[in-house]
């Protein structure tokens, strides 16, 4: 028999519970709330059978388009060939965590206002770029001894001991 | 005798705790589920739902919304309460309940300014009320929470349901589970149910108890008889009980003295920084004797 390509096909792991975690799913899934422009990733969760994506979408990240009673719209990014298309797909909120991949962004934007306004309140000028890090600097090293290593000259007897 | 040990050390390994609230069996995360879960398109708006709990001499009625960090409660009314109103016995009965539904729902009117526009139902008829509602606001709405407890016909956190409704609060319900609603007709007895609220089943034991065996009422009833309730006046009494929480429903604080302060009889534990910085010393120390030791070996 052939091996078939349903909507789940070969998705006996990925979408499997993880080890002792079976059962009923925490509350925290189900009082988070979601806005339009969201990052989110998608993860599957096996116990929920209502609303699962597609396995492809299981471990992407997109924004939120839309929300609904139960279910949110996200936007992923798929390639079809030779170009990436931004598809929509609705997926049920227990699918759904919310991404960290922007959490350090919108960390650095608060940090960086701050830093303008002290900035500007002192009359200086800042620049917040991020800089890339840059060659290690220059040390002196302490407490060296020299040790000097020379070649012992070849002793033709001694190292032919054993195969001759 | 040798006896195979049942619980191995593989049947540990594989044992999945249950969540914690399901272990002390006090949670019913199928129905919590379900009442907490709010439409995603009304993002942060709160759904409340009325909390009807029963101890073994206690009522707790609250009104609470779910929260990750944790639920937060809008109002409570406890059944310990009565008292101030007037009610000092029988307060886990069915008519109590009432009093004590009537009480949070008049409370959480009061907290939101909401009193006035929703009396409710003054007058308590045991027949089926729903709030209206008016031009101005909308009711309040909450879904009933029963917790654990095996819904029959008649059970006594219906009583407090029907106090809530009465008070003016929008909770969906139906009046199959109201005492006095009969399985054969299928339709709810105003006049039982309302017999109920008064505790008119009360009185009718006291009476069949005073003509039969008249020491078990005296054993029974002793606390009613202490204040002279009798199985006439019940209804009044209930009634006095019912105009005065609509007077006044607030809640008042307890006057309580700071719990005082037990000596304690196991170690604190120590920060993280406290705890290096004893490493620190004991380090400290190891190096000062382990420098006075070398020198006196050298």
């Amino acid at each position: 028999m052939p091996a078939g390509h349903g909507l789940r096909s070969r998705t006996r792991d990925l979408f499997a519970r993880p080890f002792r975690k079976k059962g009923y799913i925490p509350l925290s899934t189900y009082l988070r709330t979601y806005k339009i422009g969201d990052y989110v990733d998608v993860k599957v969760n096996g116990a929920v059978h209502k609303g699962m994506p597609h396995k492809f979408y299981h471990g992407r990240t997109g924004r939120v388009w839309n929300v609904t009673k139960r279910a949110i719209g996200v936007e992923v990014n798929k390639q079809v060939g030779n170009r990436i298309i931004r598809k929509r797909i609705h997926v049920r909120v227990e699918h759904v965590k919310p991404s960290r991949c922007a959490e350090e962004f919108k960390l650095r934007k608060v940090k960086n206002d701050q830093l303008k306004a002290e900035a500007k309140a002192k009359g200086e000028v800042i620049s917040t770029k991020r800089q890339p890090e840059g060659p290690r600097p220059g040390f002196m090293v302490d407490g060296a001894t020299l040790e000097t290593v020379t070649p012992i000259p070849y002793d033709v007897v001694n190292d032919l001991k054993g195969g001759y | 005798a040798f006896v195979k040990a049942q619980k191995t050390k593989a049947y540990f390994k594989r044992f999945q705790v249950p969540f914690k609230r399901r272990r002390e069996g006090k949670t019913d995360y199928r129905a919590r589920i379900r009442l907490t879960n709010q439409d995603k398109n009304k993002y942060n708006t709160p759904k409340y739902r009325f909390v009807v709990r029963f101890s073994n001499k206690d009522i707790t009625a609250q009104i609470i919304s779910a929260n990750i960090t944790g639920d937060m409660v809008l109002a409570t009314a406890y059944s310990h309460e009565l008292p101030r109103y007037g009610l000092d016995v029988g307060l886990t009965n069915y008519a109590a309940a009432y009093c004590t539904g009537l009480l949070l729902g008049r409370r959480v009117l009061k907290l939101l300014e909401m009193d006035d526009e929703y009396q409710g139902n003054v007058e308590a008829t045991g027949e089926d009320f729903s709030v209206e509602p008016t031009d101005t606001r909308r009711p309040f709405r909450a879904l009933l929470d029963v917790g654990l407890i095996r819904t029959t016909t008649g059970n006594n956190v219906f009583g407090a349901l029907k106090g809530a409704l009465d008070a003016g609060l929008d909770i969906p319900h139906s009046d199959k589970r109201f005492a006095g609603f009969s399985k054969d007709s299928k339709q709810l007895d105003a006049e039982v149910h309302r017999n109920y609220i008064y505790g008119g089943h009360v009185a009718a034991y006291m009476r069949i108890l005073m003509e039969d065996e008249p020491e078990k009422y005296q054993s029974h009833f002793s606390e009613y008889i202490k204040r002279g309730i009798e199985a006439d006046n019940i209804e009044s009494l209930y009634k006095k009980v019912h105009a005065a929480i609509r007077a006044d429903p607030s809640a008042k604080k307890s006057e309580k003295a700071p719990p005082k302060q037990h000596k304690r009889f196991n170690l604190k534990k120590l920060t993280y920084e406290e705890r290096k910085a004893k490493l620190i010393d004991r380090l400290h120390t190891l190096n000062a004797a382990a420098g006075v030791d070398s020198e006196d070996e050298d």
